[in-house]
């Protein structure tokens, strides 16, 4: 008997002991029941049991407790019962029922312990978790998601992803992430993308992407890297929004910029143009009309018929002059409009060596040495014309301008540069020209920058405008007294 | 009346030059006319004589358009070399450009006294000469 009053107490220490007999009427508690439930024993004794429910279980769950002990049998569960003041607790429960001879139970003692703690835990645990859930739902609706493994293969894709990339989920998990990869961006920047987040910080930018149809898009995309206990990161959540129809805008709006540009380039380039035109006209044509005018007034007042006379023979030049400064503009103006000149086909050495027949003179006479370096370019494609003329004038020009006191080296070179363009130079070693005084000047009409009685200052402006004309840009180098290097870029149309 | 020791004429008409010369020699106004067919001869010849007053023109008619060096360019290098001669030079610009351009280029150089549009005639110049 003693050890029975010893494992009582036993009990009483260390659980919570109720009994009840068999309507559930409570007969006994303990210290440890008064404590937990927050009444006292006198007001619990004779009470039902009841007065500690929660409410919190279903009525079936409760009816399976008694059904269980009724039998006789032993109940274990959880329970959430309320105390005096209203506070909830949970208790671990046994309840063990007492038999009479009848095997019928006369009283059930009720064994809990309080797991109020590790309840509110898991309640808390389970709260947090949907928490959670609800926001991978969120995410889910709202944004494009991927998640992929520290190498970058694909461990999920959501629908909406499927749905841009027009891949299914099946297709891309366990692919590497560069099945979407459009081949858009450097090489630089997807570099720059994985050290950021290799090394566990969360990368943001724009990333063009290409779906399973080869068509492209864009998405705004924030990448997060998962880290492990070191810091490590063992996965990437990539969230992603479409962005397309914004890129899209953008991308007008740059091309319509562009185009802008190139139209007030162009514009700006009409304006130098008709500048210049008024220049000639100012200049060019207006010279020689005040002339003819200043003679006529001239002729006019004058009694002498001698100096009539020689007025009169001074007249005609200056119609010439003009006649042929009027015919130089419309010449490059007819340049100008010609904008469909034919396109000839033709080899370009050849072109070069019949221009040289036509200075054969000149060469033998001066003891010029001239030679042409094509640089393998054979056939071009070129308005022949102005090619034609280009090389006349430039050839024409170096010798015309040697220096006198050695022998003329002229260099005719041709060479390819990058894309489909080639480059052509003339080089002498001729008297040259300052270009610290001319630069300006070099190409304008009418000027000249020698004293030379065949300088008409036509040459290079028509050279220029042929160039032009072509699509391509006409430069120069030249030291006084050392010689000139004129250089043409042109985009030859046969690749 | 002024009268006028010497007269520079910066010009590479030579048709012009004629012309000019002899409506200037009818004013009998003018000694002596120098003519230089471009910026370069004339700015070489005022750096040669730039302590020679004597030798110096009182005035320079000045075309625009000029082979070699042209007018915007002899008065870049006149306005450098200005400080160190020894006379008081007035320069008139005397072009056929009638371009607004032009002008307002020239009057915003204040060593130009005045712009002058061809042609140059008699009355025109008897008139540059009372207002020197």
């Amino acid at each position: 008997m003693e050890k029975i009053a010893d494992y009582k107490y036993a009990l009483d220490e260390s659980s919570i002991v109720a009994i009840t007999d068999h309507k559930g009427i409570i007969t006994y508690v303990n210290d440890n029941f008064c404590r937990i439930s927050k009444y006292c024993a006198e007001e619990l004794i004779g009470q039902d049991h009841r007065i500690i429910n929660s409410g919190y279980h279903s009525r079936e769950f409760i009816k399976e407790l008694w059904r269980t002990i009724a039998n006789g049998k032993v109940w274990k569960g959880e329970i959430k019962n309320r105390a005096k003041d209203g506070t909830t607790y949970w208790v671990d429960t046994t309840i063990v029922p007492f038999l009479n001879l009848e095997k019928k139970p006369y009283q059930y003692v009720a064994i809990r312990s309080d797991i109020t703690d590790r309840k509110t835990g898991e309640e808390e645990l389970r709260k947090s978790l949907k928490e959670i859930s609800d926001y991978k739902y969120a995410l889910d609706e709202s944004s494009i998601v991927a998640v992929t493994n520290h190498k970058g293969i694909i461990t999920h894709v959501n629908t909406n992803f499927c749905r841009i990339s027009k891949y299914t989920a099946e297709e891309l998990v366990g692919k590497d992430h560069r099945i979407i990869n459009s081949g858009y961006h450097s090489k630089d920047f997807i570099i720059e993308l994985w050290n950021t987040i290799k090394s566990g910080r969360v990368w943001k930018g724009e990333l063009k992407n290409k779906a399973k149809d080869g068509t492209i898009y864009w998405v705004d995309t924030t990448i997060v890297p998962f880290l492990n206990e070191d810091g490590k990161p063992y996965q990437y959540l990539a969230i992603r929004s479409d962005i397309t129809e914004r890129k899209k805008g953008e991308e007008q709006i740059k091309e319509s910029n562009e185009r802008a540009v190139e139209h007030a380039k162009a514009l700006q380039y009409k304006n130098e143009q008709l500048v210049d035109f008024c220049n000639i006209v100012s200049h060019n044509l207006r010279a020689p009309l005040i002339n003819i005018s200043m003679l006529v007034d001239y002729i006019e007042q004058s009694d002498s018929d001698s100096e009539k006379e020689e007025m009169l023979l001074k007249i005609k030049p200056v119609i010439n002059h003009l006649m042929e400064v009027f015919n130089e503009l419309v010449e490059s103006i007819q340049v100008k409009q010609d904008t469909d000149v034919a396109y000839d086909r033709f080899d370009l050495k050849e072109c070069i060596e019949k221009i040289l027949i036509g200075f054969e003179t000149q060469i033998i006479d001066s003891e010029a040495e001239i030679s042409i370096q094509t640089d393998g370019i054979t056939d071009i494609q070129f308005p022949h014309k102005y090619i034609e003329s280009i090389f006349s004038n430039l050839i024409s020009n170096a010798l015309k301008y040697s220096s006198g006191n050695r022998k003329p080296l002229i260099l005719v070179k041709a060479s390819k540069l990058k894309e489909d363009k080639i480059l052509l130079t003339v080089s002498d070693n001729g008297l040259g020209i300052d270009l610290k005084l001319h630069k300006d000047q070099l190409f304008k009409i009418r000027k000249t920058f020698h004293l030379h009685p065949d300088a008409k200052g036509f040459g290079l402006f028509m050279t220029k405008t042929q160039v032009e004309a072509m699509g391509g840009r006409i430069w120069a180098e030249s030291e006084p007294g050392e010689g000139s290097t004129f250089f043409i870029e042109l985009k030859n149309h046969l690749v | 009346m002024n009268h006028i020791k010497q007269l520079t004429l910066v010009d590479d008409d030579e048709l012009f030059v004629y012309l000019t010369t002899k409506a200037i020699e009818k004013t009998n106004l003018v000694e002596l006319i120098k003519v230089f067919g471009n910026g370069l001869d004339a700015i070489n010849y005022l750096k040669e004589f730039k302590d020679n007053p004597h030798a110096l023109p009182e005035v320079i008619l000045l075309d625009l358009s000029m082979p070699i060096m042209d007018g915007w360019q002899f008065l870049d290098e006149f306005i450098k070399l200005n400080p160190r001669i020894g006379k008081d030079i007035t320069i008139y610009i005397c072009s056929s450009s009638i371009s607004p351009d032009d002008i307002s280029r020239a009057k915003s150089i204040s060593e130009v006294t005045d712009y002058v549009i061809k042609p140059l005639t008699k009355d025109k110049f008897i008139d540059m000469i009372k207002r020197l």
